[in-house]
């Protein structure tokens, strides 16, 4: 039998403010729907139990700066958020279950590759870590996440934008009208993973009639070619036309069908915040895809009140924008320091704004190009006067950016002045060290 | 009671006074039990101050599917296809929609209940069972249709879904319908056990075992609750001889089946799903058990890859003059119990070789063989319920933090297989094993010393200004504030000992839930709470059996 796993983690007694859309009562009508439905009685559903990712399943994906240490508390739902979706993509990998649908809260995408507190209500990205899970032990080469939260997923873009293997494509509501501002079909991927991420912003007013066809037309074909061996979906409800921070028109049923059209192997709740008029629906209705039964009687009471953009009206837009997508050429700034290995560096410096914590992080990225790997990286990171440095060694590391990611993580430990804290992600050999300027190295 | 004989115990001051057995006489159980009682011979029977049974009377009706027609009509409302899920009763459904919260998203259509008025439903006192998605938060289409109906034919006699206070349409649907369905056969058996016992002049009260390992009064049993009290019954009689805080995996060798349970510092595990009765899914609250169908009397067959052990009995054990080898015929020949026939042992156990291998030595081999794989058996279904309670879903935080705690466990094995095979489980299982007394009575050990078990689940909307109890399905107007503390836990005291009133019991050592707050927020404010709590008394003894 095609068995599809569940994990529902509702956090019942965790939330980031009594008033905050990210509280206790998020998934409680869920739960109430789930229950009274009895689907979970349905013979080929298999519930799982939460489990708590470890440090360093987390940190070989995301540096957690100033240190794991100062947040020790505070990450326990996000650490159980991830160790959920490492559970159920374990299963998966393993043959257990045909899909799954990791159903937890707090949600992650818009957490980066480095982390210094909660933005978008997201402090740690598990599908990232999931990903990157997948790959360390179960020899997993390519891997696709299509993101279909209304808000972009900059935090999974930002943490997989070298990577060859990892296609990325976030369908969201246009970045000129909501959170977090980015998300623009320009944002193709690094210098070694050129066209690897996908972006589509979408007018506000898209439903479900244009949405589908932006997946038919575009995403699935992208897909297709990229030929993964898995497939993410950072599930994100706030399309529908009842939530209160999207402007989209989505209906429960339109979840059914992107569900059945992208056919992930993991459906990964992200955000979605109409917590009585859309979520217990939605969710209803994407499980009940995949579990390959029918989701055609899902319907939220509510009605729209207006109509969404229509397909003939949306038409030309997306023409425009694919066209301008097939067009734009990579432009790279290359600059490197005086200790750097030797190699074409390119480098991005920007800035992340924190809104949950209300501060702001400067990056500045530097990225080794290579044609035989993804490229060492390295990622100064500061937050006021607090600075910090990732060196990060892909997976299916050429030798000569292995060589240049030590080479830096060694001038970052012995001779950088102005770092407190480092972390060395060597994906390659899943070798974590974390150093601090006090306490000196550390293995993870 | 059980489908072949019926035990019963006379206990007095927690010594086993007299025992007895009697066959089963499945059509008449009255008879049957007052034949058992007779066989204990009690001095005094009028000083009696309980009298308990477990009854496989309901059980065996639903199994027999001795189910009167039943109208089964349902407010089935959006979602899931009703399909996905096997109904193996017809039913109608109607239009009309509760959500989540009880609110009405869709109103009944009254025309079409005419259209249900079969000659049948208008004149005879037929049997209508009213479910509807949703009503265990809002009652109120339930009763809308039932006052429709019963101005037509007041004779009706109809069962609501809400009754059934927790969420899960379909089990409740099919729950409200078998519990029906059951009625009349279990008050007439009430009945006629009660006039058996009053004719002799004995006042004390009777009591029922439930499935969840508690009793109640027989007149307040909600007879459906009555299922699988047998299994409930062994894992009672082993508590009757443990420490109270002993952990303990149970297992019960029975001829054809064995029962393993799990107590766990002293407390039975409960299931955390309901329970399943031939093709029904209920959501009556049951212990944790698995039943395997393998026991002493197992018939064992040659295959080319050795011996089958079969899930199913042909007579007795070779050794007890019996056709097919068996399980018992291998303890026998091993020296491990001391009944039935050694040499027909031999010859049962040696039809399974070859002429050449029939030496002791292959025997030897072989009759230790088949222990290990009812051992194996055993202990596999032991994993499974072990994984089912650490696997036990988890929606907190702090629950994910704080995982089971490890248990050392000690194994406590009865019924007739016991001995023979306390030897193969103790190195299997690695477990201490202990060997049950009594094990010719051990439900009716376990039905006696049983003590009432109650549960009392509150869910407040302050919002919504409602309150229901999951377990009676009571829905009720909250008069309270909008955000309550100690407010909503006088309240839910209130409403536990109005229930434990209601059975005639006194609460003592109840177990208290941690309330469940949650904030409702519209617009960024904070409205109200919808608040969640329960008082269990959860399923034991009343002390511990004197040997």
């Amino acid at each position: 039998m095609k068995r599809t796993g569940i994990l529902f983690f509702p956090a019942f007694d965790w939330s980031l403010g009594e008033s905050h859309p990210e509280r206790e009562e998020r998934l409680l009508y869920t739960q109430e729907q789930l229950f009274e439905e009895g689907i979970l009685d349905l013979p080929q559903i298999k519930q799982y139990s939460p489990r708590v990712a470890t440090l360093h399943q987390g940190l070989r994906t995301q540096a957690i700066f100033p240190n794991p240490g100062s947040y020790k508390d505070s990450l326990d739902p996000h650490l159980i958020a991830a160790g959920s979706a490492i559970l159920l993509g374990e299963a998966r990998v393993r043959g257990d279950i045909a899909n799954g649908f990791v159903l937890a809260r707090p949600p992650g995408h818009h957490s980066g590759a480095t982390v210094w507190g909660n933005r978008g209500f997201c402090t740690l990205n598990y599908e990232a870590i999931l990903v990157n899970h997948l790959r360390a032990r179960f020899g997993i080469k390519k891997i696709a996440i299509v993101d279909t939260d209304v808000h972009h997923g900059d935090g999974t873009q930002d943490i997989f934008y070298h990577d060859p293997n990892v296609l990325f494509i976030s369908l969201h509501q246009d970045g000129r009208t909501i959170y977090p501002g980015t998300g623009f079909v320009n944002e193709k991927g690094g210098p070694n993973a050129w066209d690897q991420t996908l972006n589509i912003p979408l007018p506000p007013g898209t439903g479900d009639e244009g949405y589908l066809y932006v997946l038919e037309n575009w995403v699935l074909p992208r897909l297709k070619a990229f030929a993964p061996e898995l497939i993410i979906n950072s599930a994100g409800q706030d399309n529908h036309f009842t939530d209160p921070l999207g402007a989209m028109k989505l209906t429960a049923n339109g979840y059914g069908r992107i569900t059945e059209l992208l056919r992930p192997d993991l459906a990964v709740l992200e955000g979605g915040y109409s917590i009585e008029g859309a979520l217990p629906y939605v969710n209803l209705a994407i499980l009940l895809a995949l579990a390959g039964e029918d989701y055609h009687h899902v319907h939220e009471p509510q009605k729209q009140d207006s109509p969404a953009l229509s397909l003939a009206a949306l038409k030309p837009y997306f023409e425009a924008l694919k066209h301008q997508h097939q067009t734009i050429q990579p432009r790279f700034t290359s600059q490197s320091k005086t200790y750097f290995p030797k190699g074409k560096w390119i480098y991005n410096p920007h800035s992340i704004y924190y809104d949950t914590e209300g501060f702001q992080e400067t990056r500045h990225d530097y990225i080794r190009e290579c044609s035989e790997c993804g490229g060492t990286v390295y990622i100064e990171s500061s937050l006021s006067s607090q600075k910090s440095g990732l060196v990060r060694i892909p997976f299916q590391a050429c030798s000569a950016c292995e060589q240049a990611g030590y080479d830096l993580w060694d001038h970052l430990h012995h001779h950088s002045a102005d770092n407190a804290n480092g972390l060395l992600q060597n994906q390659l050999h899943d070798k974590l060290t974390v150093w601090n300027k006090k306490e000196g190295l550390s293995e993870f | 009671m059980g489908g072949t004989y019926t035990d019963a115990v006379f206990i007095h001051d927690n010594h086993i006074e007299r025992t007895a057995k009697v066959p089963t006489q499945s059509d008449n159980l009255v008879e049957t039990l007052m034949e058992a009682f007779d066989k204990l011979a009690i001095p005094d029977e009028q000083a009696l101050n309980q009298i308990t049974v477990s009854t496989t009377l309901v059980t065996n009706a639903i199994l027999q599917n001795r189910i009167p027609p039943i109208e089964m009509l349902l407010f089935s409302g959006n979602g899931m296809r009703i399909d996905a899920l096997p109904w193996p009763v017809s039913y109608h459904e109607l239009s009309g929609e509760m959500d989540f919260r009880g609110r009405e998203t869709e109103p009944t259509d009254p025309t079409e209940w005419e259209k249900l008025l079969t000659l049948h439903l208008r004149e005879n006192p037929a049997n209508v069972a009213i479910v509807g998605k949703f009503s265990h938060r809002n009652s109120l289409h339930e009763e809308q249709l039932a006052t429709y109906l019963r101005r037509i034919n007041p004779s009706l006699r109809i069962a609501f879904g809400h009754t059934w206070g927790q969420a899960n349409f379909h089990r409740r649907s099919l729950t409200t319908y078998l519990n029906l369905g059951v009625t009349d056969i279990y008050y007439d058996f009430a009945q006629q056990l009660q006039s058996a016992i009053s004719a002799r002049k004995i006042l004390a009260p009777i009591s029922i075992l439930k499935a969840d390992g508690g009793i109640v009064p027989i007149a307040k049993l909600r007879p459906i609750e009555s299922i699988y009290s047998g299994p409930a019954a062994s894992i009672l009689a082993a508590l009757t001889q443990n420490e109270p805080t002993a952990s303990t995996i149970i297992v019960d060798i029975g001829g054809t089946t064995t029962d393993i349970g799990l107590v766990l510092s002293g407390v039975p595990l409960l299931s955390s799903k309901g329970a399943k009765i031939g093709p029904y899914s209920t959501l009556v609250r049951s212990l944790a058990v698995r039943s395997i169908p393998v026991g002493g009397d197992s018939a064992i067959r040659t295959t080319d890859q050795g011996f089958v052990l079969e899930s199913y009995r042909l007579g007795p054990a070779y050794c007890l003059g019996g056709t097919l080898p068996t399980p018992t015929d291998a303890m026998r020949y091993l020296g491990l119990i001391d009944y039935g026939n050694e040499r027909l042992a031999e010859e049962g156990l040696a039809t399974l070789l070859p002429v050449e291998r029939r030496t002791h030595e292959c025997l030897q081999e072989l009759a230790s063989a088949i222990i290990d794989s009812v051992s194996e058996k055993i202990a596999a279904a032991v994993d499974s319920l072990k994984q089912e309670w650490q696997e036990e879903p988890a929606y907190k935080v702090w629950e994910v933090l704080h995982p089971q705690e490890s248990h050392t466990f000690q194994t406590l094995v009865s019924g007739g297989g016991a001995r023979g095979m306390a030897v193969a489980l103790k190195k299997r299982l690695k477990t201490s094993v202990l060997l049950g007394l009594y094990p010719e009575v051990s439900n009716a050990l376990g039905a006696a010393m049983a003590k009432p078990t109650m549960d009392c689940t509150l869910h407040l909307d302050t919002y919504m200004k409602r309150y229901r109890v999951e377990e009676t399905g009571e829905q009720g107007t909250w008069s309270g504030t909008l955000r309550p503390h100690r407010e909503v836990e006088s309240f839910l005291d209130t409403l536990a000992q109005q229930m434990a009133k209601s059975y005639g019991m006194t609460l003592e050592d109840v177990e208290k839930e941690p309330f469940d707050f949650f904030p409702i927020v519209k617009g960024y404010k904070t409205v109200g709470q919808i608040v969640r709590g329960a008082v269990h008394l959860r399923p034991g003894v009343i002390g511990r059996i004197h040997v």
